[in-house]
């Protein structure tokens, strides 16, 4: 029980080496069984609604196979994937998702650094103040965006009476704009949320050393309180680039990929449930993870997002 | 988020601070604990409901009249429900039609028959399918042919077209419950006489305009299947068609940059509503409504809400048979509607074929034609003075049915479908020459199912 | 937190922008609710005010149970796949942050690789799945894959949370004599209970949120969900969209979301701001 203990709290670095395989002790030993008892239930879980139908998008993405003829598969191999890269919607679908996704992260970061800011530090009325920015974030994102689909509605809507009656979902780039409207009033308040927790953990009494040093408000904000915020910022970034890559809801409601506003999801959507084609449609579904994964990997390696569960040697 | 981690500086003094902390948060434990309580007795509640609510799904067997399963789009005219009553009764207790409601927009209702059939599904008897189904399920083997007696039935007394888009290969697979087709709807205050064709339309509208008087032509042109609808129509009144009988060839050609150039031409003139890229059927409905537009192309629901929403605009609400493309030549306007059809996988065929003749025959067509608002497929019934009060136009629908067009009849309708409309939409980007070039080859592709779909 | 005096200037500056956050918050909402009381000749007009009113939207929508049970269904789900995800990634979550053991980065990748996998490639062979299991248009078989898609988020965050208790704690608990679970129980869960309803909470509106699942494994209303019910409002025709009744039906879904913000806003923000674990 004390070597136990003892584990726990002489620090970790020294603890590293000193793990050799062979001659776990007790303490460990039972650490482990603990460990894997205690995710087990969490891991089946995810492992038995997913590793089949994960798999069997992989297998599907490397036959031909439409829906209506389940006696005509034939293995093609990687042709799909060919016929994907080599197709210019993809390209377009992709290069759209690309610019609703950097556009609405960035506003979001904003917007979302403003409102973690109003929440954190408002002299009154924070209850009401954090209970309206939280309800963007709680309407079911289809009832959203068909109100945002009335709004921009001309003759119908408040929004495109404001802009002289006009059509923005009609032409490409004004119809991506509403979506990243409708994306960025969606989101905000969860990129807030995230951005308060790390906005809380900033001390005090440095700001208030700061302000005595006679630091403005916006020389605190970017010397002090930013820098240490980095690792909340990013892991609210990370997340939310990840959602925005696979944005599907709002562009289905609004324009259902009309007009050149298709993201890369609808056109796997299309694809596997409007032409039923199984094979493009995976793997369309695929090289969407690639990407995702992708980007994942340039935030936690190339931007240095922590990763959960990476520090605990630090202890 | 932040990783401050337990290593600061202050670390004793916060060491200090927390264990001074946890007092309190032991007392806390009680109303953690009771709080812990109430979720959990609150979670078997509902945990209870759940299981009771999932145990409440499946449809009674045994003895007594057999549940035949009907899924149809939402109908909440009260029609279907009267059908379906109608027909109960009639089976002299043989079977009972159960309502399976689908969601309302027709993509969504085909994937749902779509992913359920091909699982086999053996829960689906009778479906409601939208008239461009019929090639697409019958080649995947999913619905039964009508044969026989049966056959003869239905064939007997239903409008031409509307059995056309039932057929597949030669064999009739569903059978037609109701159509669809679009008139010339206009404002008598602004056009005396209703033009006749396409260009007398546009140049009315032009005149309008000058004038100073509201001179929209609505339609449709938003990127979706109605775009493909007004397409077709215009295709077929050019006297071509867009795919060959078989469907294995493309068969655009001359009479497609015909309709192209009339398409562009609309989107060019006066005519030509700003929100045109982005209408659909109700869209128009509501611009003719809301006093900016001069004339429609739409189907005959326009007519009821206009008398139901504008009451003093309904007294100058006429209409006309669709415009010509070709002077002088009927324009071919698409067909629309719903077709019956008998799942292969159901386990009660023979009573869902009779419960499905029941469902279209005579006097349920009449009343979803009056209380449903849906056109009848019997010609017959056209001449009833029964649907008069409700349709004063059905001399003009009859016509206008017989001598309507259907769309391609291809197992790969819906790619052809996106195909045609992503091109077509939005009307003003359209050039005759090259998108007849481009429409095409994508279709020929589509065809081959080679590609992707946008 | 807040300064010691405050100036009418600064008060006023804060109101302003208290007001501002507030309005952009809440006007769509506001919009929303407005559509949902215009009749059907009103909705041409795109005032925010209704030039005629009507509760007809909510009447129709309400009378049948069309629309009333796949609520219940939501609510039902919600919380059931909340718990037992809560449950699940709290366990997960505690394991990753406190103790060792190999396969913990596997462990972490593969959720994060869940939580990233697109849904639409999934929805057809776990539809399969469902169907063979007989767990098709029942609500297990909706609650199952929000319990796994949930625990990515649930044990990314909880882990994050109990990363922030220190140590000590646990150390105090056991020279206390406590056994882990006890220890578990009586000093880390409640200090955690604030991370764990934030999780919830996340978790929760996840599930509320959730459409494409809802729509493709339901079939009826004993199991449809209440985002997946939009799908299935009709106007009087084929082709009229229900503006009215679709703009009703999503300010009653909206309803319990806001109560359920108003309750926990506190608890929210508390548990990311929480003063107990700070160092």
């Amino acid at each position: 029980m004390s070597t136990n203990t003892q584990t726990v709290t002489t620090g970790a670095p020294a603890e590293a080496p000193a793990r050799r395989k062979p001659q776990l002790s007790e303490g460990a030993r039972a650490e482990r069984r603990l460990g894997w008892l205690l995710c087990a239930p969490a891991v089946v879980v995810m492992i038995a609604v997913t590793a089949y139908p994960v798999g069997y998008a992989i297998w599907l993405s490397l036959q031909r196979y439409n829906l209506e003829l389940p006696n005509a598969v034939k293995f093609v191999g990687f042709s799909n994937y060919a016929a994907v890269l080599s197709s210019p919607y993809w390209w377009q679908a992709l290069w759209v998702t690309v610019l609703i996704t950097v556009v609405s992260v960035s506003i979001t970061l904003v917007l979302g650094m403003l409102l973690a800011l109003v929440m954190y530090r408002t002299l009154f009325g924070r209850g009401t103040v954090r209970t309206a920015a939280l309800i963007p974030y709680g309407i079911v994102t289809v009832a959203a965006a068909y109100g945002w689909q009335y709004a921009w509605t001309p003759g119908q809507g408040y929004l495109s009476a404001l802009f002289n009656d006009s059509a923005p979902l009609v032409s490409q780039y004004k119809a991506i704009a509403v979506i990243i409207l409708a994306e960025v009033w969606k989101t905000t308040p969860f990129m807030g949320l995230l951005l308060l927790a790390g906005l809380s953990l900033v001390p005090e009494d440095l700001q208030k050393a700061a302000k005595v040093d006679g630091a403005t408000a916006w020389q605190r904000f970017i010397k002090i309180t930013v820098p240490l915020m980095k690792p909340a910022i990013l892991v609210a970034l990370l997340f939310r680039t990840l959602d925005s890559f696979r944005i599907f809801d709002n562009i289905f409601i609004l324009t259902a990929g009309n007009n050149g506003t298709q993201s890369v999801s609808i056109l796997g959507w299309d694809n596997l449930f409007k032409a039923l084609n199984l094979g493009i449609g995976s793997a369309i579904s695929i090289l969407i993870f690639i990407c995702v994964v992708i980007i994942a990997a340039v935030f936690i390696k190339g931007f240095g997002t922590a990763a959960p569960g990476t520090d605990i040697e630090k202890r | 988020m932040g990783d401050s981690g337990g290593m600061s500086p202050s670390g004793r003094r916060g060491r200090a601070r927390t264990l001074i902390r946890v007092a309190p948060a032991r007392t806390a434990l009680a109303r953690a604990g009771s709080r812990w309580r109430l979720t959990a007795s609150l979670a078997s509640v509902m945990l209870a409901a759940g299981a009771l609510a999932a145990c409440g799904s499946s449809s009674g067997g045994g003895s007594g009249p057999v549940t035949l399963n009907y899924y149809q789009y939402p109908d909440v005219s009260g029609a279907t429900n009267a059908e379906i009553k109608n027909c109960n009764a009639q089976s002299g207790g043989q079977y009972t039609i159960s309502y399976q409601i689908l969601p309302a927009s027709s993509d969504s209702q085909r994937l749902q028959l779509v992913r359920r059939l091909a699982a086999r599904d053996s829960t689906i008897d009778i479906m409601a399918l939208d008239v461009t189904w019929e090639a697409e399920f019958a080649n995947a083997g999913w619905i039964v042919p009508w044969t026989g007696a049966n056959k003869a039935a239905v064939v007997n007394g239903t409008i031409k077209p509307a059995l056309e888009t039932a057929m597949w290969k030669g064999q009739l697979v569903a059978a037609p419950a109701n159509t669809n087709t679009q008139l010339l709807w206009y404002r008598s205050d602004l056009v005396k006489t209703p033009p006749k064709t396409w260009a007398q339309m546009i140049a009315m509208a032009e005149q309008l305009k000058k004038e100073g008087k509201p001179h929209y032509i609505e339609i449709q042109g938003a990127q979706y299947e109605g775009n493909t609808v007004w397409f077709n129509t215009m295709v077929n009144s050019a006297g071509g068609t867009v795919l060959n009988p078989t469907a294995t060839k493309v068969t655009l050609g001359a009479p497609a940059v015909k309709a192209l150039s009339v398409m562009k031409q609309l989107a060019d003139s006066a005519g030509a509503d700003p929100s045109l890229a982005v209408q659909m059927e109700n869209e128009n409905r509501l611009a003719m409504e809301a006093g900016t537009a001069a004339f429609q192309l739409n189907y005959p629901f326009v007519y009821p809400s206009m008398k139901a929403d504008n009451p003093k605009m309904f007294k100058s609400f006429k209409w006309a048979l669709y415009p010509q493309v070709i002077p002088g030549v009927p324009a071919k306007v698409t067909i629309g509607g719903v077709d019956l059809a008998v799942s292969q996988y159901s386990q009660h065929r023979a009573l869902a074929f009779k419960a499905a003749m029941c469902l279209r025959d005579k006097q349920n067509q009449l009343i979803g034609a009056t209380v449903g608002g849906v056109p009848p497929t019997i010609a017959s019934l056209y001449r009833d003075p029964k649907m008069f009060a409700d349709y004063p136009f059905h001399a003009d629908i009859l016509y206008a049915l017989q001598h309507a067009s259907v769309r391609p009849k291809t197992p790969l309708y819906q790619v052809v479908s996106i195909d045609i409309s992503h091109l077509t939409s939005p009307p003003a980007k359209i050039n005759p020459v090259n998108t007849e070039k481009a429409m095409a080859a994508s279709i020929n592709n589509a065809l081959q199912s080679k590609g992707l779909v946008p | 937190m807040a300064a010691v005096a405050t100036t009418p200037r600064q008060k006023t500056g804060w109101g302003v922008t208290n007001v501002v956050v507030v309005a952009l918050a809440l006007i769509p909402v506001l919009w929303m609710v407005s559509l949902s009381f215009k009749t059907p000749t009103a909705v041409l007009d795109p005032s925010f005010v209704p030039a005629q009113w009507t509760w007809g939207n909510y009447t129709q929508i309400l009378k049948t149970s069309a629309f009333v049970r796949p609520l219940f269904n939501s609510i039902g789900i919600g919380l059931i796949a909340t718990l037992i995800s809560v449950v699940l990634a709290s366990m997960a979550a505690y394991a990753v942050a406190r103790l060792r053991f190999p396969g913990k980065a596997v462990l972490i990748g593969m959720s994060l690789l869940i939580a990233m996998f697109p849904i639409i490639a999934l929805v057809t062979p776990l539809f399969a799945i469902e169907r063979a299991l007989g767990l098709f248009n029942t609500w297990p078989g909706l609650i199952i894959p929000y319990v796994a898609f949930g625990l990515p988020l649930g044990i990314y965050t909880l882990s994050a949370f109990f990363r922030e208790i220190p140590w000590e704690l646990e150390k105090a608990a056991k020279v206390d004599g406590a056994t882990p679970f006890q220890a578990f129980v009586k000093v880390i869960a409640p200090l955690a209970a604030p991370g764990m309803v934030t999780t919830a909470i996340l978790v929760f509106l996840a599930c509320w949120n959730e459409f494409l699942m809802a729509l493709s494994f339901t079939s009826t209303i004993s199991a449809r969900t209440a985002p997946a019910s939009l799908a299935y409002l009709s106007g009087s025709s084929q082709f009229t969209v229900p503006t009215g009744p679709i703009a009703a039906a999503a300010v009653v879904i909206t309803i319990p979301i806001i109560l359920f913000v108003l309750f926990f806003q506190r608890r929210i923000v508390a548990g990311l701001t929480s003063g107990a674990v700070k160092g």
